[in-house]
Protein backbone atom coordinates (compact mmCIF):
# COMPACT_ATOMS: atom_id res chain seq x y z
CA UNK A 1 0.00 0.00 0.00
CA UNK A 2 2.95 2.24 0.54
CA UNK A 3 3.59 3.47 -2.92
CA UNK A 4 0.69 4.01 -5.21
CA UNK A 5 0.69 4.26 -8.93
CA UNK A 6 -1.21 7.11 -10.47
CA UNK A 7 -1.39 6.83 -14.20
CA UNK A 8 -1.97 10.36 -15.29
CA UNK A 9 -0.15 13.02 -13.40
CA UNK A 10 -2.77 15.36 -12.14
CA UNK A 11 -1.61 18.07 -9.79
CA UNK A 12 -3.77 18.65 -6.72
CA UNK A 13 -1.80 21.26 -4.84
CA UNK A 14 0.63 23.72 -6.31
CA UNK A 15 2.49 26.05 -4.00
CA UNK A 16 4.50 28.74 -5.72
CA UNK A 17 7.12 30.88 -4.05
CA UNK A 18 5.07 31.14 -0.88
CA UNK A 19 5.98 33.82 1.62
CA UNK A 20 4.16 34.27 4.90
CA UNK A 21 5.12 37.06 7.22
CA UNK A 22 3.85 37.88 10.65
CA UNK A 23 4.26 41.58 10.58
CA UNK A 24 2.23 43.76 8.35
CA UNK A 25 -0.85 43.79 10.53
CA UNK A 26 0.28 44.21 14.08
CA UNK A 27 -2.09 44.97 16.86
CA UNK A 28 -1.91 48.37 18.41
CA UNK A 29 -3.75 50.02 21.21
CA UNK A 30 -5.05 53.55 21.20
CA UNK A 31 -3.95 54.05 24.79
CA UNK A 32 -0.39 53.02 24.02
CA UNK A 33 -0.10 55.13 20.91
CA UNK A 34 -1.46 58.15 22.77
CA UNK A 35 1.06 57.70 25.56
CA UNK A 36 4.06 57.01 23.39
CA UNK A 37 3.14 59.19 20.43
CA UNK A 38 5.15 57.01 18.13
CA UNK A 39 4.58 53.79 16.37
CA UNK A 40 6.28 50.82 17.88
CA UNK A 41 9.15 49.12 16.15
CA UNK A 42 7.81 46.84 13.51
CA UNK A 43 9.07 43.34 13.91
CA UNK A 44 9.08 41.16 10.86
CA UNK A 45 9.01 37.48 11.26
CA UNK A 46 9.03 35.56 8.06
CA UNK A 47 7.65 32.10 8.77
CA UNK A 48 7.89 30.92 5.19
CA UNK A 49 10.39 32.37 2.76
CA UNK A 50 9.78 31.20 -0.75
CA UNK A 51 8.45 27.67 -0.65
CA UNK A 52 7.45 26.05 -3.95
CA UNK A 53 6.33 22.51 -4.61
CA UNK A 54 3.62 20.51 -6.34
CA UNK A 55 1.70 17.56 -5.01
CA UNK A 56 0.15 15.10 -7.43
CA UNK A 57 -3.36 13.95 -6.90
CA UNK A 58 -3.59 10.88 -4.67
CA UNK A 59 -0.11 11.32 -3.22
CA UNK A 60 0.77 11.48 0.42
CA UNK A 61 3.32 14.06 1.37
CA UNK A 62 4.91 14.28 4.79
CA UNK A 63 6.39 17.46 6.19
CA UNK A 64 9.20 17.37 8.74
CA UNK A 65 11.27 20.03 10.38
CA UNK A 66 12.27 21.48 13.73
CA UNK A 67 9.81 23.32 15.92
CA UNK A 68 9.22 26.74 14.44
CA UNK A 69 10.35 25.81 10.96
CA UNK A 70 7.01 26.83 9.47
CA UNK A 71 5.26 23.46 9.15
CA UNK A 72 1.99 24.47 10.74
CA UNK A 73 2.01 27.79 8.96
CA UNK A 74 2.34 25.98 5.65
CA UNK A 75 -0.52 23.65 6.54
CA UNK A 76 -2.75 26.48 7.60
CA UNK A 77 -2.08 28.47 4.48
CA UNK A 78 -2.99 25.46 2.33
CA UNK A 79 -6.19 25.20 4.35
CA UNK A 80 -6.95 28.82 3.47
CA UNK A 81 -6.72 30.16 7.00
CA UNK A 82 -3.74 32.37 6.21
CA UNK A 83 -3.37 34.34 3.05
CA UNK A 84 0.02 34.38 1.34
CA UNK A 85 1.98 37.64 1.52
CA UNK A 86 3.75 36.70 -1.67
CA UNK A 87 3.38 33.88 -4.10
CA UNK A 88 0.34 31.67 -4.26
CA UNK A 89 -1.38 28.40 -3.59
CA UNK A 90 -3.60 26.71 -6.16
CA UNK A 91 -5.74 23.80 -5.07
CA UNK A 92 -7.19 23.24 -8.55
CA UNK A 93 -10.73 23.30 -7.25
CA UNK A 94 -10.30 20.55 -4.69
CA UNK A 95 -12.04 20.72 -1.32
CA UNK A 96 -9.73 20.87 1.63
CA UNK A 97 -9.97 20.31 5.35
CA UNK A 98 -7.51 20.64 8.16
CA UNK A 99 -7.99 17.61 10.35
CA UNK A 100 -8.30 19.38 13.63
CA UNK A 101 -9.88 18.43 16.86
CA UNK A 102 -13.28 19.72 17.86
CA UNK A 103 -13.85 22.74 15.66
CA UNK A 104 -16.79 24.86 16.66
CA UNK A 105 -18.07 22.66 19.47
CA UNK A 106 -20.64 24.08 21.84
CA UNK A 107 -19.84 22.35 25.14
CA UNK A 108 -23.34 22.78 26.52
CA UNK A 109 -24.96 20.90 23.63
CA UNK A 110 -25.12 17.18 22.97
CA UNK A 111 -22.60 15.33 20.87
CA UNK A 112 -25.33 14.70 18.32
CA UNK A 113 -25.93 18.42 17.79
CA UNK A 114 -22.24 19.13 17.74
CA UNK A 115 -21.74 16.72 14.85
CA UNK A 116 -24.00 18.93 12.76
CA UNK A 117 -22.46 22.13 14.02
CA UNK A 118 -18.92 21.02 13.32
CA UNK A 119 -19.75 19.35 10.03
CA UNK A 120 -21.58 22.36 8.67
CA UNK A 121 -18.77 24.63 9.74
CA UNK A 122 -16.41 22.46 7.71
CA UNK A 123 -18.53 23.29 4.68
CA UNK A 124 -20.82 20.28 4.43
CA UNK A 125 -24.56 20.61 4.00
CA UNK A 126 -26.99 19.38 6.60
CA UNK A 127 -28.03 16.48 4.34
CA UNK A 128 -24.44 15.40 3.77
CA UNK A 129 -23.83 15.33 7.50
CA UNK A 130 -27.07 13.47 8.10
CA UNK A 131 -26.07 10.83 5.55
CA UNK A 132 -22.82 10.17 7.41
CA UNK A 133 -24.32 10.60 10.86
CA UNK A 134 -24.61 6.92 11.75
CA UNK A 135 -21.05 6.22 10.62
CA UNK A 136 -19.75 9.01 12.79
CA UNK A 137 -21.64 7.85 15.86
CA UNK A 138 -20.55 4.25 15.30
CA UNK A 139 -16.95 5.19 14.78
CA UNK A 140 -16.81 7.43 17.83
CA UNK A 141 -17.92 4.48 20.04
CA UNK A 142 -19.90 6.88 22.20
CA UNK A 143 -23.16 4.91 22.15
CA UNK A 144 -25.89 6.58 24.14
CA UNK A 145 -23.50 9.26 25.39
CA UNK A 146 -23.94 10.94 22.02
CA UNK A 147 -27.12 12.43 23.50
CA UNK A 148 -25.35 13.92 26.53
CA UNK A 149 -23.78 17.38 26.56
CA UNK A 150 -20.21 17.44 25.33
CA UNK A 151 -19.01 19.17 28.50
CA UNK A 152 -19.79 16.02 30.46
CA UNK A 153 -17.45 13.96 28.25
CA UNK A 154 -14.06 12.76 29.37
CA UNK A 155 -11.20 14.16 27.32
CA UNK A 156 -10.86 10.81 25.56
CA UNK A 157 -14.52 10.77 24.55
CA UNK A 158 -14.24 14.33 23.36
CA UNK A 159 -11.33 13.64 21.06
CA UNK A 160 -12.90 10.41 19.81
CA UNK A 161 -15.96 12.32 18.67
CA UNK A 162 -13.87 15.07 17.13
CA UNK A 163 -11.70 12.59 15.30
CA UNK A 164 -14.73 10.67 14.04
CA UNK A 165 -16.28 13.83 12.59
CA UNK A 166 -13.23 14.88 10.62
CA UNK A 167 -12.31 11.36 9.57
CA UNK A 168 -15.74 10.35 8.28
CA UNK A 169 -16.56 13.61 6.54
CA UNK A 170 -14.07 13.31 3.73
CA UNK A 171 -12.59 15.98 1.51
CA UNK A 172 -10.36 15.74 -1.57
CA UNK A 173 -7.35 17.10 0.26
CA UNK A 174 -6.73 16.25 3.89
CA UNK A 175 -4.28 18.14 6.01
CA UNK A 176 -3.18 16.33 9.14
CA UNK A 177 -1.29 18.00 11.97
CA UNK A 178 -0.10 15.41 14.51
CA UNK A 179 -3.44 13.87 15.31
CA UNK A 180 -2.60 10.23 15.09
CA UNK A 181 -2.74 9.75 18.83
CA UNK A 182 -6.27 9.94 20.14
CA UNK A 183 -8.02 7.94 22.84
CA UNK A 184 -6.98 4.64 24.41
CA UNK A 185 -4.74 2.02 22.79
CA UNK A 186 -7.63 0.27 21.13
CA UNK A 187 -9.10 3.43 19.65
CA UNK A 188 -5.64 4.56 18.64
CA UNK A 189 -5.15 1.41 16.61
CA UNK A 190 -8.57 1.84 15.07
CA UNK A 191 -8.05 5.48 14.20
CA UNK A 192 -4.63 4.69 12.79
CA UNK A 193 -6.18 2.02 10.59
CA UNK A 194 -8.93 4.42 9.53
CA UNK A 195 -6.36 7.05 8.79
CA UNK A 196 -4.45 4.61 6.62
CA UNK A 197 -7.61 3.65 4.81
CA UNK A 198 -8.50 7.30 4.26
CA UNK A 199 -5.17 8.40 2.97
CA UNK A 200 -4.60 5.38 0.78
CA UNK A 201 -7.66 6.23 -1.28
CA UNK A 202 -6.15 7.02 -4.67
CA UNK A 203 -8.35 10.06 -5.14
CA UNK A 204 -7.32 11.68 -1.91
CA UNK A 205 -4.31 13.91 -1.55
CA UNK A 206 -2.89 14.07 1.95
CA UNK A 207 -0.42 16.36 3.66
CA UNK A 208 0.86 15.14 7.02
CA UNK A 209 2.91 17.05 9.53
CA UNK A 210 4.48 14.77 12.09
CA UNK A 211 7.48 14.33 14.32
CA UNK A 212 7.07 10.57 14.26
CA UNK A 213 9.62 9.33 11.75
CA UNK A 214 8.24 5.80 11.76
CA UNK A 215 4.72 6.97 10.94
CA UNK A 216 5.99 9.03 8.06
CA UNK A 217 8.11 6.17 6.74
CA UNK A 218 5.08 3.95 6.68
CA UNK A 219 2.54 6.32 5.20
CA UNK A 220 4.17 8.80 2.87
CA UNK A 221 5.18 8.88 -0.78
CA UNK A 222 7.26 12.02 -0.57
CA UNK A 223 8.86 13.96 2.26
CA UNK A 224 9.29 17.69 2.41
CA UNK A 225 11.87 18.95 4.88
CA UNK A 226 11.37 22.52 6.01
CA UNK A 227 14.19 24.35 7.70
CA UNK A 228 13.72 27.92 8.90
CA UNK A 229 11.01 28.65 6.40
CA UNK A 230 12.73 27.17 3.39
CA UNK A 231 12.72 23.80 1.73
CA UNK A 232 15.91 22.02 2.72
CA UNK A 233 15.11 18.83 0.88
CA UNK A 234 12.22 17.27 -0.96
CA UNK A 235 12.03 13.81 -2.43
CA UNK A 236 12.24 10.11 -1.67
CA UNK A 237 11.04 9.12 1.80
CA UNK A 238 14.02 7.14 3.06
CA UNK A 239 16.62 9.44 1.61
CA UNK A 240 15.18 12.62 3.13
CA UNK A 241 14.29 11.06 6.46
CA UNK A 242 17.76 9.56 6.90
CA UNK A 243 19.35 12.94 6.26
CA UNK A 244 16.85 14.59 8.55
CA UNK A 245 17.52 12.19 11.42
CA UNK A 246 21.22 12.61 10.97
CA UNK A 247 20.81 16.38 11.02
CA UNK A 248 18.63 16.35 14.10
CA UNK A 249 20.96 14.11 16.12
CA UNK A 250 23.89 16.26 15.03
CA UNK A 251 22.02 19.31 16.11
CA UNK A 252 21.20 17.77 19.46
CA UNK A 253 24.84 16.78 19.96
CA UNK A 254 26.03 20.25 19.08
CA UNK A 255 23.63 21.79 21.51
CA UNK A 256 24.73 19.43 24.23
CA UNK A 257 28.36 20.24 23.58
CA UNK A 258 27.67 23.94 23.70
CA UNK A 259 25.85 23.47 26.96
CA UNK A 260 28.73 21.47 28.44
CA UNK A 261 31.23 24.07 27.36
CA UNK A 262 29.19 26.77 28.98
CA UNK A 263 28.94 24.81 32.19
CA UNK A 264 32.66 24.24 32.21
CA UNK A 265 33.29 27.92 31.78
CA UNK A 266 30.99 28.74 34.65
CA UNK A 267 32.64 26.25 36.98
CA UNK A 268 36.03 27.59 35.95
CA UNK A 269 34.97 31.11 36.74
CA UNK A 270 33.62 30.05 40.09
CA UNK A 271 36.83 28.21 40.94
CA UNK A 272 38.89 31.26 40.06
CA UNK A 273 36.69 33.42 42.17
CA UNK A 274 37.09 31.05 45.08
CA UNK A 275 40.84 31.05 44.60
CA UNK A 276 40.97 34.84 44.59
CA UNK A 277 38.91 35.05 47.71
CA UNK A 278 41.20 32.58 49.43
CA UNK B 1 -20.45 40.84 -4.10
CA UNK B 2 -20.60 37.61 -6.07
CA UNK B 3 -18.33 35.96 -3.54
CA UNK B 4 -20.53 37.26 -0.75
CA UNK B 5 -23.64 35.77 -2.33
CA UNK B 6 -21.88 32.46 -2.84
CA UNK B 7 -20.69 32.34 0.76
CA UNK B 8 -24.05 33.44 2.04
CA UNK B 9 -25.69 30.54 0.24
CA UNK B 10 -23.07 28.08 1.35
CA UNK B 11 -23.09 29.06 5.01
CA UNK B 12 -26.73 30.10 5.35
CA UNK B 13 -27.80 26.85 6.95
CA UNK B 14 -24.79 26.84 9.20
CA UNK B 15 -25.58 30.37 10.41
CA UNK B 16 -29.10 29.42 11.35
CA UNK B 17 -28.02 26.16 12.93
CA UNK B 18 -25.24 27.84 14.88
CA UNK B 19 -27.54 30.63 16.06
CA UNK B 20 -30.02 28.02 17.26
CA UNK B 21 -27.22 26.13 18.94
CA UNK B 22 -26.07 29.24 20.78
CA UNK B 23 -29.59 29.94 21.98
CA UNK B 24 -29.97 26.34 23.06
CA UNK B 25 -26.64 26.45 24.83
CA UNK B 26 -27.78 29.50 26.75
CA UNK B 27 -30.88 27.66 27.86
CA UNK B 28 -28.98 24.47 28.61
CA UNK B 29 -26.56 26.27 30.91
CA UNK B 30 -29.36 27.17 33.24
CA UNK B 31 -32.96 26.33 32.72
CA UNK B 32 -34.09 29.72 33.90
CA UNK B 33 -31.93 31.54 31.42
CA UNK B 34 -34.61 31.96 28.80
CA UNK B 35 -36.68 33.66 31.47
CA UNK B 36 -34.04 36.38 31.49
CA UNK B 37 -34.70 37.05 27.82
CA UNK B 38 -38.09 38.28 29.07
CA UNK B 39 -37.24 39.54 32.54
CA UNK B 40 -34.27 41.61 31.48
CA UNK B 41 -36.05 44.12 29.21
CA UNK B 42 -39.06 44.26 31.52
CA UNK B 43 -36.90 44.99 34.54
CA UNK B 44 -35.10 47.79 32.73
CA UNK B 45 -38.39 49.18 31.52
CA UNK B 46 -39.59 49.38 35.12
CA UNK B 47 -36.35 51.04 36.21
CA UNK B 48 -36.54 53.73 33.55
CA UNK B 49 -40.26 54.25 33.96
CA UNK B 50 -40.01 54.73 37.70
CA UNK B 51 -36.97 56.92 37.44
CA UNK B 52 -38.32 59.18 34.72
CA UNK B 53 -41.78 59.46 36.27
CA UNK B 54 -40.30 60.36 39.66
CA UNK B 55 -37.48 62.65 38.65
CA UNK B 56 -38.53 64.34 35.46
CA UNK B 57 -42.25 63.75 35.30
CA UNK B 58 -43.26 62.75 31.81
CA UNK B 59 -46.33 63.55 29.79
CA UNK B 60 -45.85 60.75 27.28
CA UNK B 61 -48.91 58.68 26.57
CA UNK B 62 -48.51 54.98 27.45
CA UNK B 63 -45.12 55.68 28.91
CA UNK B 64 -44.13 52.07 29.87
CA UNK B 65 -44.86 50.85 26.33
CA UNK B 66 -43.02 53.87 24.98
CA UNK B 67 -39.92 52.92 26.96
CA UNK B 68 -40.24 49.25 26.12
CA UNK B 69 -40.32 49.83 22.35
CA UNK B 70 -37.22 51.99 22.72
CA UNK B 71 -35.42 49.39 24.80
CA UNK B 72 -36.27 46.64 22.33
CA UNK B 73 -34.64 48.50 19.45
CA UNK B 74 -31.76 49.68 21.58
CA UNK B 75 -30.90 46.27 23.03
CA UNK B 76 -30.63 44.72 19.60
CA UNK B 77 -28.37 47.48 18.34
CA UNK B 78 -26.28 47.66 21.49
CA UNK B 79 -25.63 43.93 21.90
CA UNK B 80 -24.83 43.45 18.23
CA UNK B 81 -22.47 46.40 17.93
CA UNK B 82 -20.59 45.93 21.19
CA UNK B 83 -20.31 42.18 20.54
CA UNK B 84 -18.90 42.63 17.06
CA UNK B 85 -15.71 44.33 18.26
CA UNK B 86 -14.36 41.21 19.94
CA UNK B 87 -16.23 38.72 17.80
CA UNK B 88 -13.31 37.20 15.95
CA UNK B 89 -11.09 36.80 19.00
CA UNK B 90 -14.04 35.30 20.85
CA UNK B 91 -14.23 32.69 18.11
CA UNK B 92 -10.51 32.05 18.10
CA UNK B 93 -10.99 28.30 18.28
CA UNK B 94 -12.86 28.33 14.99
CA UNK B 95 -10.93 31.03 13.19
CA UNK B 96 -7.51 29.45 13.67
CA UNK B 97 -8.61 26.01 12.55
CA UNK B 98 -10.95 26.35 9.62
CA UNK B 99 -11.70 28.90 6.97
CA UNK B 100 -15.03 30.55 7.47
CA UNK B 101 -15.99 33.95 6.05
CA UNK B 102 -15.80 36.19 9.09
CA UNK B 103 -19.08 37.97 8.41
CA UNK B 104 -20.76 34.60 8.81
CA UNK B 105 -19.81 34.79 12.48
CA UNK B 106 -21.52 38.15 12.51
CA UNK B 107 -24.57 36.68 10.83
CA UNK B 108 -24.81 33.96 13.49
CA UNK B 109 -24.80 36.62 16.19
CA UNK B 110 -27.33 38.72 14.27
CA UNK B 111 -29.75 35.82 13.98
CA UNK B 112 -29.39 35.08 17.65
CA UNK B 113 -30.04 38.69 18.60
CA UNK B 114 -32.90 38.96 16.12
CA UNK B 115 -34.59 36.01 17.78
CA UNK B 116 -34.25 37.62 21.18
CA UNK B 117 -35.58 40.87 19.78
CA UNK B 118 -38.62 39.07 18.39
CA UNK B 119 -39.43 37.79 21.87
CA UNK B 120 -39.18 41.36 23.02
CA UNK B 121 -41.59 42.51 20.28
CA UNK B 122 -44.09 39.88 21.36
CA UNK B 123 -43.83 41.39 24.83
CA UNK B 124 -44.54 44.80 23.31
CA UNK B 125 -47.86 43.46 22.03
CA UNK B 126 -48.60 41.96 25.44
CA UNK B 127 -47.83 45.27 27.14
CA UNK B 128 -50.00 47.10 24.63
CA UNK B 129 -52.88 44.87 25.59
CA UNK B 130 -52.24 45.41 29.29
CA UNK B 131 -52.04 49.19 28.98
CA UNK B 132 -54.98 49.25 26.57
CA UNK B 133 -53.08 50.89 23.73
CA UNK B 134 -55.35 50.97 20.67
CA UNK B 135 -54.13 48.90 17.72
CA UNK B 136 -53.66 50.67 14.41
CA UNK B 137 -53.20 49.52 10.85
CA UNK B 138 -49.94 51.50 10.77
CA UNK B 139 -48.44 48.67 12.80
CA UNK B 140 -47.91 46.85 9.50
CA UNK B 141 -45.10 49.29 8.75
CA UNK B 142 -43.14 47.49 11.43
CA UNK B 143 -42.19 45.02 8.69
CA UNK B 144 -40.41 47.86 6.88
CA UNK B 145 -38.65 49.25 9.93
CA UNK B 146 -37.04 46.03 11.17
CA UNK B 147 -35.07 45.34 7.94
CA UNK B 148 -33.67 48.87 8.15
CA UNK B 149 -32.60 48.27 11.75
CA UNK B 150 -31.03 44.97 10.74
CA UNK B 151 -29.05 46.29 7.80
CA UNK B 152 -27.79 49.41 9.58
CA UNK B 153 -26.69 47.34 12.57
CA UNK B 154 -25.04 44.77 10.33
CA UNK B 155 -23.16 47.46 8.42
CA UNK B 156 -21.80 49.18 11.52
CA UNK B 157 -20.94 45.83 13.14
CA UNK B 158 -19.08 44.50 10.12
CA UNK B 159 -16.83 47.56 10.00
CA UNK B 160 -16.19 47.39 13.75
CA UNK B 161 -15.45 43.67 13.45
CA UNK B 162 -12.56 44.47 11.16
CA UNK B 163 -11.06 47.25 13.25
CA UNK B 164 -11.66 45.41 16.51
CA UNK B 165 -9.04 42.90 15.50
CA UNK B 166 -6.21 45.36 15.04
CA UNK B 167 -7.07 47.93 17.68
CA UNK B 168 -6.82 46.27 21.06
CA UNK B 169 -8.83 48.69 23.14
CA UNK B 170 -11.45 49.56 20.58
CA UNK B 171 -14.14 48.00 22.74
CA UNK B 172 -13.53 50.54 25.51
CA UNK B 173 -14.13 53.32 23.04
CA UNK B 174 -17.16 51.71 21.44
CA UNK B 175 -18.71 51.26 24.87
CA UNK B 176 -18.29 54.94 25.64
CA UNK B 177 -19.74 55.97 22.29
CA UNK B 178 -22.61 53.52 22.67
CA UNK B 179 -23.41 55.01 26.06
CA UNK B 180 -23.49 58.46 24.47
CA UNK B 181 -25.76 57.26 21.67
CA UNK B 182 -27.99 55.64 24.27
CA UNK B 183 -28.63 58.96 25.98
CA UNK B 184 -28.98 60.79 22.68
CA UNK B 185 -31.47 58.28 21.32
CA UNK B 186 -34.31 59.03 23.65
CA UNK B 187 -34.85 55.55 25.01
CA UNK B 188 -36.65 56.97 28.03
CA UNK B 189 -37.63 60.41 26.82
CA UNK B 190 -39.13 61.77 23.66
CA UNK B 191 -36.67 63.79 21.60
CA UNK B 192 -39.62 65.33 19.78
CA UNK B 193 -41.22 66.92 22.83
CA UNK B 194 -38.32 67.31 25.24
CA UNK B 195 -35.88 69.23 23.10
CA UNK B 196 -36.72 72.80 22.24
CA UNK B 197 -33.98 73.52 19.71
CA UNK B 198 -35.55 72.52 16.36
CA UNK B 199 -32.22 72.08 14.61
CA UNK B 200 -30.84 69.77 17.31
CA UNK B 201 -34.11 67.88 17.37
CA UNK B 202 -33.99 67.30 13.66
CA UNK B 203 -30.35 66.36 13.76
CA UNK B 204 -30.83 63.79 16.51
CA UNK B 205 -33.97 62.28 15.05
CA UNK B 206 -32.79 61.95 11.49
CA UNK B 207 -29.03 61.53 11.68
CA UNK B 208 -28.92 59.09 14.56
CA UNK B 209 -30.22 55.88 13.01
CA UNK B 210 -31.25 54.34 16.31
CA UNK B 211 -33.16 57.39 17.49
CA UNK B 212 -34.81 57.52 14.10
CA UNK B 213 -35.81 53.85 14.13
CA UNK B 214 -37.06 54.09 17.72
CA UNK B 215 -39.11 57.14 16.89
CA UNK B 216 -40.61 55.52 13.81
CA UNK B 217 -41.39 52.28 15.67
CA UNK B 218 -43.22 54.20 18.38
CA UNK B 219 -45.15 56.18 15.82
CA UNK B 220 -46.40 53.12 13.99
CA UNK B 221 -46.93 50.90 17.02
CA UNK B 222 -48.35 53.23 19.65
CA UNK B 223 -49.50 56.45 18.07
CA UNK B 224 -50.94 55.20 14.77
CA UNK B 225 -48.82 57.52 12.61
CA UNK B 226 -47.31 56.67 9.25
CA UNK B 227 -43.49 56.41 9.13
CA UNK B 228 -41.28 58.66 7.06
CA UNK B 229 -40.75 56.45 4.01
CA UNK B 230 -38.14 58.72 2.52
CA UNK B 231 -35.91 58.57 5.59
CA UNK B 232 -36.44 54.84 5.95
CA UNK B 233 -35.25 54.45 2.36
CA UNK B 234 -32.28 56.73 2.99
CA UNK B 235 -31.20 54.75 6.03
CA UNK B 236 -31.73 51.49 4.21
CA UNK B 237 -29.40 52.65 1.46
CA UNK B 238 -26.84 53.90 3.99
CA UNK B 239 -27.06 50.55 5.77
CA UNK B 240 -26.44 48.73 2.49
CA UNK B 241 -23.44 50.92 1.72
CA UNK B 242 -21.99 50.37 5.20
CA UNK B 243 -22.49 46.61 4.87
CA UNK B 244 -20.90 46.66 1.46
CA UNK B 245 -17.87 48.53 2.80
CA UNK B 246 -17.63 46.15 5.77
CA UNK B 247 -17.89 43.05 3.63
CA UNK B 248 -15.31 44.26 1.11
CA UNK B 249 -12.86 45.14 3.86
CA UNK B 250 -13.41 41.77 5.52
CA UNK B 251 -12.92 39.97 2.21
CA UNK B 252 -9.68 41.78 1.67
CA UNK B 253 -8.15 41.22 5.09
CA UNK B 254 -9.88 38.26 6.68
CA UNK B 255 -7.06 35.82 6.05
CA UNK B 256 -4.71 37.96 8.08
CA UNK B 257 -6.98 37.89 11.12
CA UNK B 258 -5.76 34.47 12.23
CA UNK B 259 -2.20 35.80 12.34
CA UNK B 260 -3.04 38.66 14.65
CA UNK B 261 -5.35 37.18 17.27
Amino acid sequence: MKKKKVEKKEIAISVKDLHIRYRSLKKFSIKKSLLKMKTGRIEIFEALRGVSFDVEKGKIIGIVGKNGSGKSTLLRSIAGIFSPDDGGIDLHGNTVSLLSIGVGFQPALTGYENIFLSGMLLGFSEEEVRAKLQDIIDFSELGKFIYSPVKTYSSGMYSKLAFAITAILETDIMLIDEVLSVGDIQFKAKSYAKMKELISDTNRTVVIVSHSISTLRELCDTILWLHEGKIKMIGDVDEVLDKYQEFMTDDALKKEEAKKREEEQVTKAIKEQVKKNA
Amino acid sequence: MKKFMYNLKKYWNYSIYAAKAELKAEVANSYLNWLWWILDPIAFMIVYTVMVQLVFGSKEQFFPVFVFVGLTCWNYFNVSVSGSVKLVSANKAIVTKVYVPKYILLLVKSFKNLFKMMISWVLVIVLMLIFKVPFHLTMLNWFLIIPVLFIVTFGISSILLHFGIFVEDLHNITNIILKLIFYLSGVFYSIGTRLSNPLLKRLLLKCNPIAFIMDQSRNVMIYGKMPSFMWLAIWFVIGCILSWIGISVIHKYENSYAKVI
